[in-house]
């Protein structure tokens, strides 16, 4: 989507394990859930 | 393009309020992520500036990674927070920018923003300003960042191309987006993509 929405060099981190030893890791690992970290620059010149 | 929302915008947000009024007033309650010092260590944040911090800067934080691991912020870059919650990431940014820099949190929920507002007065943060408003109409000026970063903000909002169209205006020509968010790696039932309680927690 970051992509659709006009921006570029997408580059996206490891993935990271948030929910561990929260309530919510049963649930987070149920659906494969980890947090990224995310990177995109907006253009210097937008597309026309 | 529009996106068909698989749940009611307005529903959303005041599901969200209500989960993040409590982790404001109440941060050290039981909830079903991590909060404070103990996650900003877990997602590798630079442990000078979180210890230069005081703990009310801390303990409401429930972000879900790092947005500034991929990417350094530079002293004199004026920077906006997209659901800034009682302010760490922003005063992190704070940190980082320097004075020639500044700081805009935008946060939809009264208790974060008065949260965040009486810590940035304690700290004499003047270069950090937090406003009310939403992801999806950021009350910021065209192209006035030079970054513009969220934490585990985005996967709450109903309409993610509405949140990155708005990203995209306040940003310059050339500007940062560094967030951290969730991602599910198996797909999500329709089912349960339509129980907001599910959004939440």
């Amino acid at each position: 989507m970051l992509e659709d929405t006009g921006f570029t060099d997408v580059r996206i981190g490891p993935p990271v394990d948030t929910f561990a030893g929260a309530t919510g890791e049963e649930k987070a690992h149920a659906f494969e859930v980890f947090g990224y970290a995310f990177l995109a620059r907006k253009p210097e010149r937008e597309r026309g | 393009m529009t996106e068909e929302l698989v749940v009611d915008v307005d529903t959303l947000r005041e599901q969200v309020r209500e989960k993040y009024r409590e982790v404001a007033v109440a941060p050290h309650s039981e909830y079903h992520f991590h909060t404070g010092r103990p996650l900003a260590g877990k997602l590798g944040y630079d442990a000078a500036i979180v210890d230069a911090l005081p703990d009310r800067a801390v303990e409401s934080f429930a972000g879900v990674g790092n947005p500034f691991s991929l990417r350094a912020i530079r002293p004199g870059e004026r920077v906006v927070d997209v659901g800034s919650g009682a302010g760490f990431d922003s005063f992190v940014a704070a940190a980082l920018v320097g004075r020639s820099g500044g700081v805009v949190g935008v946060d939809m929920t009264a208790e974060m923003l008065e949260k965040s507002r009486s810590t940035a007065t304690q700290l004499d943060y003047s270069r950090v300003e937090f406003r009310e408003g939403f992801a999806e109409a950021l009350p910021v000026e065209d192209g006035w960042a030079d970054v513009v970063i969220s934490n585990g903000v985005i996967n709450l909002c109903a309409d993610k191309r509405a949140v990155f169209d708005e990203i995209r205006r306040v940003l310059r020509p050339g500007g940062a987006l560094q967030f951290a968010d969730i991602a599910n790696g198996r797909p999500v039932p329709p089912e349960a993509l339509r129980d907001i309680d599910l959004w939440t927690g």
